[in-house]
């Protein structure tokens, strides 16, 4: 009998397929991502059979929090360096300026005064929600700060004021901040918020009805009567 | 890890070159690769959420002679309610519905308490719930405005058929669902068909996903007038009878 000869097989792998398999995968992951925006309340939005999509870009979405309080966060155009454009930071300074501007005509004995450190610290947040006395001292927390800060739905000083709902000319600071954002200088902003697409108002499916219907009326007095309804989708058959 | 084997077997001749295999170990690479998109699939929002959009009437106070006047034999009102416990949480039914309750009633309100025993002599209103279909067949709410709606409905059914058959183009989806869009929209604001308006309001303590929900039906039914309104005292006194005459469970 010959001896069977066993041969001795080295057990290393070749992971280059495997690495080329996973680099592909990341690529597609990374070009396709869009992060998760940071928001003081998770709320789970109510189905509908609507099938619109929720633009990206020149939006201005406001959120409700059960609580009835009310944050805004902007997005200005989509590829601002291509052109002579409002990226997301500028018109958020723009909005911040315009804004502060407006209150300080409403309220003279309450102006309030914003450094360029504050207005850069703002372009960055992606969602606000603190009445004008509170902004300098908000803008001047750290990033964990501001984030402890406005996720206590309890504080009186979290969320955007919308009671003193009266007209156009005695403008409460949610009305301050829309019409900041509909005067910020953007056209295309300003064309989207005309057509009913700029603005997209986002609460949680138990809400109260009041309660939204309160910033519903502050819109509806602003004139801005066209906006949408962030939803999720579902099938007719539920 | 890169390994240079050399293979000697203690055969070399003297001033040979060395023969050299480079093998490169890509094992921590696809570790950091898969960390990677790990990080990236946990962080991305594939589910894009949707929107619908609603136009509201402005706040300015119009004369009353000025309003549109919505014919009575069209005008169906909802009315809509969510059941909540002390703590104001949505109660839920058996099958882990929310509790929303939808009341209607067909052209104008009627509060008249002649004998003055306290109940309103003929209340209309009537109660339905969301309950979307059963197969093809609608239920609920669904079914009263589909009723109402039927003739349009009808209508749509036709070209929706010719939709799927692709008539409107053949050979081109895009010029096809446009036109079958631009039909049923005609269709849906055909004023020589009977079509009803809708009226919704809402209760304070109403889910806001109730009012989705209503407002899902209209498009749902293909209803293209309807209207979101406050809720007033009439409103209010209909429902606190109609609870007084069916006591809930």
């Amino acid at each position: 009998m010959g001896k069977v000869k066993i041969k001795r097989k080295s057990t290393l792998i070749d992971m280059t397929a495997m690495s080329d398999v996973t680099v592909l995968l990341l690529t597609f992951f990374m070009l396709t991502s869009t992060f998760l925006q940071k928001e003081p309340v998770t709320v789970m939005t109510p189905s509908s059979v609507s099938e619109q999509k929720v633009p990206t870009a020149n939006l201005a979405s406001i959120l409700v929090s059960p609580e009835g309080k009310v944050f805004i966060s902007l997005a200005g155009d989509a590829d601002a360096e291509m052109k002579d454009e409002w990226g997301t930071e500028a018109i958020r300074a723009s909005v911040l300026k315009e804004a502060v501007k407006l209150y300080n005509q409403q309220n003279p004995s309450k102006a309030i005064q914003l450094s360029d450190a504050d207005i850069a610290t703002f372009s960055k947040i992606n969602m606000f929600g603190v009445p004008f006395q509170v902004l300098h001292q908000f803008l001047s927390m750290s990033q964990t700060e501001q984030d402890k800060f406005i996720s206590n739905m309890n504080d009186k000083a979290v969320g955007i004021p919308i009671n003193d709902n009266k007209d156009m000319e005695h403008l409460n600071e949610f009305q301050i901040w829309m019409r900041a954002i509909y005067n910020s200088g953007n056209d295309n902003l300003q064309k989207a918020i005309k057509k009913g697409e700029g603005i997209a108002v986002k609460a949680d499916k138990d809400t109260p009805y009041n309660t939204v219907h309160d910033v519903l009326d502050n819109l509806q007095t602003m004139k801005m009567n066209r906006f949408s309804i962030m939803t999720a989708l579902k099938t007719e058959q539920d | 890890m890169a390994q240079i084997e050399q293979s000697d077997k203690g055969k070399k001749k003297k001033g040979a070159q060395k023969k050299m295999s480079i093998h490169v170990d890509f094992t921590p690479m696809v570790d950091m690769n898969m960390l990677l998109i790990t990080f990236f699939m946990l962080c991305t929002t594939m589910i894009k959420s949707q929107t619908l959009t609603i136009a509201l009437p402005s706040n300015e106070k119009i004369e009353q002679s000025e309003m549109n006047k919505a014919k009575e034999s069209e005008a169906i009102t909802l009315i809509l309610a969510t059941d909540r416990d002390a703590n104001g949480n949505i109660k839920k039914d058996d099958s882990g519905r929310p509790m929303n309750t939808v009341y209607f009633y067909e052209g104008m309100p009627d509060v008249t308490d002649a004998d003055g025993d306290g109940r309103l002599d003929n209340n209309k209103l009537q109660a339905e719930q969301f309950l979307g279909n059963d197969g093809k067949i609608q239920q609920g709410i669904r079914k009263i405005l589909h009723d109402r709606n039927k003739k349009v409905l009808e209508k749509i059914e036709v070209e929706k058929a010719k939709w799927r058959n692709k008539e409107f183009a053949p050979g081109n989806s895009a010029a096809n669902d446009s036109i079958y869009q631009a039909r049923a929209r005609e269709i849906r604001n055909d004023s020589t068909i009977t079509r009803p308006i809708v009226i919704i309001k809402a209760t304070p303590e109403a889910s806001w996903e109730s009012l989705i929900s209503a407002l899902d039906e209209m498009q749902i039914n293909q209803i293209s007038r309807y209207q979101i309104d406050n809720i007033n005292q009439v409103d209010s006194a209909m429902i606190i009878d109609y609870l007084a005459k069916h006591p809930k469970k």
